[in-house]
């Protein structure tokens, strides 16, 4: 066949720019590392290429929120952990205070000791990790959450809220990693029960002033009722048909009648309470006379318990008979009150608060341990993803070097072939041997 | 004596130098001319001249011959070749223009690396960030989240540049190549003319011929050309039946406009409506009709999808300072919609980050719902349920509760003895209905929890909300057809869920500064299907009938093209008469700018039915899909640039195997006419010392 001179040249041409080109790719996939560098080396893997890159750095950062959950989770349990401490103390306090050999004075160090407590509780509870009040829920003060009201302590108030922050994971799951003031210190508690503060406070009191309690045993009201402080809904008068679990009877009157017998009344005080009394009423009539008997009423209208106190040790609560009511067991057994209130007993129902509020703290935390167990797994199972998922993406990528640089050299020996046969071929015409 | 003249030897050789002279020039050109691209070897024809007439008697005519003559210069050139040679060459520029620009365009997208997948990875790993530190203090992260956000606008930015760079190269280049073309097809019409009257004259135009052949090879690098040699010489190029030259007359092609097609979209027009096959014009429309057209919708499909399902999220939600949250993207030219273009980041400071949800369990409009020293046991019966505050009496109770939501009012319908038997299935047949609210149960407060849910509303609320404006709103209200103040006679009443009536949610009660669900809600969006383009309309005119219709899409709406699939009639909880439909064609009414879809319908439909995108994938799957496309595109080009230029190359050689120039055998030529006409001059040389002997010797002194 005729080959034209020009098509000669331009074959060559042809090659060497082929080969060139070729060392190019090659040069760059080595230097580079990567024989994916432009979407068009591979179409087909591209997609998956930028999915598993895009898990990858998910599954990279989802790990580091897994470590800081944890470490967040591990300083709420360090908390709780020190409350429980606190607990065990205050119930041995506790135990010790009811015996019968402490004198006044003994109870006074304890009702300290009891104090310093309820500081290391509010302290608490108010822990932080990383500037944020754990247990303010969602609430983000800037200020701490919970604080002390009085010097005695005598009540705590709360700014924060109850809810519980979830975290969603990268692989679409959701971990609770919030624990409320409710739940770890029983705090405004869904069946009524006082809370941490609350109980050492009580506790506290009761050490120190020889305070003195009569509760009702259980709540009062008839089921699907309520007493309320009013105004919405209405507030019941206490003589309402059903509202009562077990109903007054009323005197002649009108009338229900009880005795308080203290130390500061030795003698006993009468009190007549109207019976069309709301709540509040039959907390006024019988405030009306702390003076005299040293005993002031308080509802708990979340427990709708009765709560009669003695800042002056103990006192005996009686029904007094008159006419068309019975002498007994009228008021006391409507309210469940026990008739006679010492300390032992006043401290030994508070052991049973101390032991409900660390029950309910201890189920908190075992929850959370459980959270921090599969938390601690999900980041290991997320380590391990990583490492799958880079491999992954390495296989798609990245350049088999060994296969790459045997190209490279295969490559570049056909190029010396072309510059050799391209300059031999230029070198070599008929019109060299012309004489 | 013979009766041949005695000059006759010189006459028959001065003619063979002639010959061989005339054969070198002949030769020599050829070799002048070995690199000349078009140029066609020329042979010489060389032939006996006529026999000499009779001479006399004893020489009859035709034994001795004149010598020998130039009969022609001979142009060798197969015609054959050069279409099949200027259909490669046509392909071969196709491909190799579009690999040009798509590589170009692929390293300005810089995937897989450096671009817009690279940020929106970054994005999300922000907004992860932001999911496990959304506190008070953590400033920090919600400024990563407002960084990457702006450098995913940045990236999307660049790449809609890239895009519209290429477009602009697209038409500017297809500008300059159609004055090349028409100054090309006027050199040809020139040539024509001339071919035309030395063919007349009876001449061999070959240096003509080679100019115009050549010529054409140039035009068939721009479009498709076809050729016929006519009987006068010239040459008739045309173009999918369109003449271009006829002759010596060019007819120009028209300069590239931008036009809208009948679907809505800009075309780039070149030459009118002219086929032009293949070649460097047809690539350059192909490319921005097809390809770049295409790649810039589905980035600005992406960048409103994306802008819009993120801004969902942070318009439902508060920032951290309680107000109302705003849109996180916004369209940087008020009077444009977000596009990948105009996309900008709305918040700049990292407070004003809406990231908190309203929620009942942050306030304190919802009371714990047990009764007094019990737990509530959430899958036993609602009815008479004696560890509920308020239970409904054992006969159950009915109602509709009204949850409204973004200025949507939907209506959720409840019934205590089938549907929302315990507190358990009512929580999920709530969550089912998509409200925009969820529902849950707090058992450590004994509480509903009714909490701002932006990602879970359907598409019926979605079509709602659209022709609404698009309002969003953090707050919400929920209220019982029965009213919840009477105990045991409303559902909301039995959840302890009263206060929630007409209770607006805001910052004052249900606002956690620290709270972190709007960045769970942001975080769940990327492993969530969307809808791409972001199209949730409700369409008037009711589908009688199951079959293939067209129906009109409600003003506004333009981001609709074929192969899109819709999900149509969208129904709480995906029930009957939903289905998806694949978009088959799309019209656009030049006047009122309204976009028609047509699409097979397997369901009839009643009026004021639903469209939206079906919700078939992730937004980073859509957006790999483009990747991958613009990776297939170019993939596609290179591969054909490569075996085009081979298909064209090896024609080629075989087109110069016939008409190409051979140095070796323009040599072997030369040397053979060197030598004969050395020979001739040297007979010559003797002819002429015997004609001497003659004169000289024989005629003196006598």
């Amino acid at each position: 066949m005729r080959i034209a001179t020009s098509s000669i040249y331009d074959s060559q041409i042809n090659a060497i720019d082929n080969l060139t080109a070729q060392q190019q790719q090659y040069g760059a996939e080595l230097s580079s590392g990567k024989q994916l560098q432009v979407p068009s080396d591979n179409p087909s893997a591209i997609g998956q290429d930028l999915a598993v890159g895009n898990m990858i750095a998910q599954e990279n950062q989802g790990s580091q929120n897994i470590t800081n959950a944890t470490a967040q989770l591990n300083a709420v349990d360090g908390a709780l952990s020190s409350l429980s401490d606190v607990m065990t103390k205050a119930r041995s306090i506790a135990v010790q205070g009811a015996s019968g050999f402490v004198d006044p004075t003994q109870r006074q160090a304890l009702a300290s000791q009891v104090d310093s407590l309820l500081q290391e509780t509010v302290s608490l509870a108010n822990t932080k990790y990383a500037g944020q009040f754990v247990f303010a829920g969602s609430a983000g003060p800037s200020t701490q959450p919970v604080n002390a009201v009085g010097q005695p302590i005598s009540s705590v108030t709360f700014a924060g809220n109850t809810s519980r922050q979830t975290q969603k994971l990268y692989n679409g799951d959701s971990v609770t990693t919030g624990v409320t003031l409710q739940q770890a210190f029983n705090f405004n508690s869904a069946d009524g029960s006082p809370d941490v503060f609350q109980t050492l406070i009580a506790l506290r009191n009761s050490l120190q002033n020889d305070t003195v309690t009569s509760q009702s045993a259980a709540r009062v009201n008839a089921t699907n009722t309520a007493f309320s402080a009013g105004p919405a809904p209405a507030a019941q008068p206490i003589n309402t048909a059903g509202i009562l679990a077990t109903p007054l009877v009323a005197d002649a009157n009108g009338n229900v009648n009880i005795s308080i017998t203290s130390t500061s009344a030795p003698n006993g005080v009468t009190i007549a309470i109207p019976a069309t009394s709301t709540v509040p009423g039959v907390l006024a009539a019988i405030n009306a006379q702390s003076a005299a008997t040293g005993v002031s009423a308080s509802f708990d209208y979340r427990r709708q318990q009765l709560v009669l106190t003695s800042a002056s040790g103990n006192f005996q609560l009686g029904d007094v008979a008159s006419a068309g009511a019975p002498s007994a067991g009228n008021f006391t057994t409507a309210f469940r009150l026990q008739t006679s209130a010492d300390l032992t007993s006043s401290l030994s129902r508070q052991l049973a608060d101390i032991d409900n509020a660390t029950q309910s703290m201890l189920t908190t935390r075992s929850s959370l341990g459980g959270t921090i167990q599969s938390l601690t797994a999900l980041g290991q199972t997320t380590s391990s993803q990583v490492v799958n998922d880079t491999k992954v993406q390495s296989n798609i990528e990245d350049a088999d070097i060994s296969k790459v640089i045997s190209q490279f050299s295969q490559s570049q020996t056909a190029l010396q072939a072309a510059y050799g046969t391209t300059t031999r071929l230029e070198g070599k015409s008929l019109f060299d041997y012309l004489q | 004596m013979s009766g041949l003249g005695s000059f006759y030897g010189l006459g028959l050789m001065g003619n063979a130098l002639d010959t061989f002279q005339q054969a070198t020039n002949v030769t020599s050109d050829n070799i002048a001319n070995v690199n000349t691209p078009g140029a066609s070897r020329q042979n010489v024809n060389i032939t006996q001249m006529p026999a000499a007439a009779s001479f006399g008697t004893t020489t009859p005519p035709g034994l001795f011959g004149n010598g020998t003559m130039l009969a022609e210069i001979q142009r060798i050139h197969d015609d054959s070749y050069d279409a099949l040679f200027r259909g490669a060459t046509a392909s071969q520029n196709y491909a190799t223009t579009q690999q040009t620009q798509l590589q170009a365009l692929q390293a300005q997208l810089g995937e897989p690396s450096n671009g817009v997948s690279a940020a929106f990875t970054a994005f999300q790993s922000a907004i992860s960030q932001l999911v496990n530190q959304a506190g008070s203090n953590a400033t920090s992260s919600r400024a990563n989240v407002l960084a990457a956000a702006q450098t995913l606008t940045q990236a999307l930015n660049n790449a809609s540049n890239a895009v519209s760079n290429q477009k602009n190269q697209a038409v500017s280049q297809a500008g300059t190549l159609v004055n090349k073309v028409n100054g090309i097809l006027d050199q040809i019409a020139s040539l024509n003319g001339q071919i035309r009257a030395s063919t007349a004259a009876g001449d061999q135009p070959n240096a003509f011929m080679d100019q115009r052949d050549h010529l054409v090879d140039q035009l068939s690098t721009y479009l498709s050309t076809q050729t016929s040699v006519q009987k006068d010489g010239s040459v008739l190029v045309s173009v999918g039946g369109q003449a271009l030259v006829n002759d010596s007359i060019a007819y120009h092609i028209a300069a590239p406009a931008v036009v809208t097609g009948a679907n809505g979209i800009a075309q780039l027009q070149i030459g009118g409506k002219l086929p032009l096959g293949s070649g460097q014009l047809a690539a350059l429309a192909d490319l921005y009709n097809n390809k770049l057209s295409g790649y810039g919708q589905q980035l600005d499909n992406f960048a409103s999808s994306m802008a819009g399902e993120v801004n969902r999220i942070t318009g439902a939600s508060y920032d951290q300072n309680g107000v109302a949250g705003g849109a996180l993207f916004a369209s940087g030219v008020a009077s444009q919609p977000i596009s990948a273009a105009t996309i900008t980041v709305a918040i700049t400071t990292a407070s004003q980050l809406p990231v908190a949800l309203a929620s009942t369990a942050a306030g304190s409009l919802v009371t714990n719902m047990n009764s007094a020293n019990n737990m509530v046991d959430t899958s036993a019966a609602i009815n008479n349920n004696g560890s509920l505050a308020n239970p409904p009496a054992a006969a159950g109770i009915a109602g509709t509760l009204t949850v409204t939501v973004d200025g949507v009012a939907q209506t959720f319908n409840y019934d205590t003895n089938s549907t929302d038997g315990s507190v358990n299935s009512f929580i999920n047949h709530f969550n089912a209905q998509h409200l925009g609210v969820s529902a849950s149960f707090d058992a450590a407060g004994q509480r509903m929890v009714f909490t701002r849910d932006p990602a879970n509303i359907d598409l019926v609320h979605r079509a709602a909300q659209q022709a609404a404006g698009s309002p969003t709103d953090p707050t919400f209200t929920i209220t019982d057809s029965n009213n919840p103040a009477t105990p045991g006679a409303s559902l909301l009443g039995a959840l302890g869920a009263s206060g929630i009536q007409g209770a607006t949610q805001d910052a004052s009660n249900a606002f956690g500064s620290n709270d972190n669900s709007g960045a769970n809600a942001l975080l769940g969006l990327f492993s969530s299907n969307v809808g791409v383009p972001p199209v949730q309309a409700a369409v008037a005119t009711a589908i009688a009938a199951p079959g293939i219709k067209t129906i009109a899409l409600p003003a506004g709406i333009t981001s609709i093209r074929p192969g899109d699939v819709l999900t149509i009639d969208a129904q709480p909880g995906g029930a009957s008469p939903q289905e998806n439909v694949v978009v088959s064609a799309v019209s656009i009414n030049p006047v009122t700018g309204v976009e028609s879809i047509t699409a097979t319908f397997a369901k009839a439909h009643a009026a004021n039915f639903s469209v939206s995108s079906a919700q078939v994938q992730t937004l980073g799957q859509y957006y790999g899909g483009l990747v991958t496309q613009v990776g297939v595109d170019t993939q596609t080009a290179i591969a054909g640039a490569a075996s085009q230029t081979a298909l064209a190359s090896n024609i080629d050689q075989q087109r110069q195997s016939i008409d190409g120039i051979n140095l070796d055998e323009e040599t072997q030529n030369l040397i053979k006419y060197q030598n004969a006409y050395q020979a001739a001059a040297r007979t010559m040389n003797v002819l002429d010392s015997l004609l001497s002997t003659v004169i000289n010797t024989l005629g003196t002194g006598h």
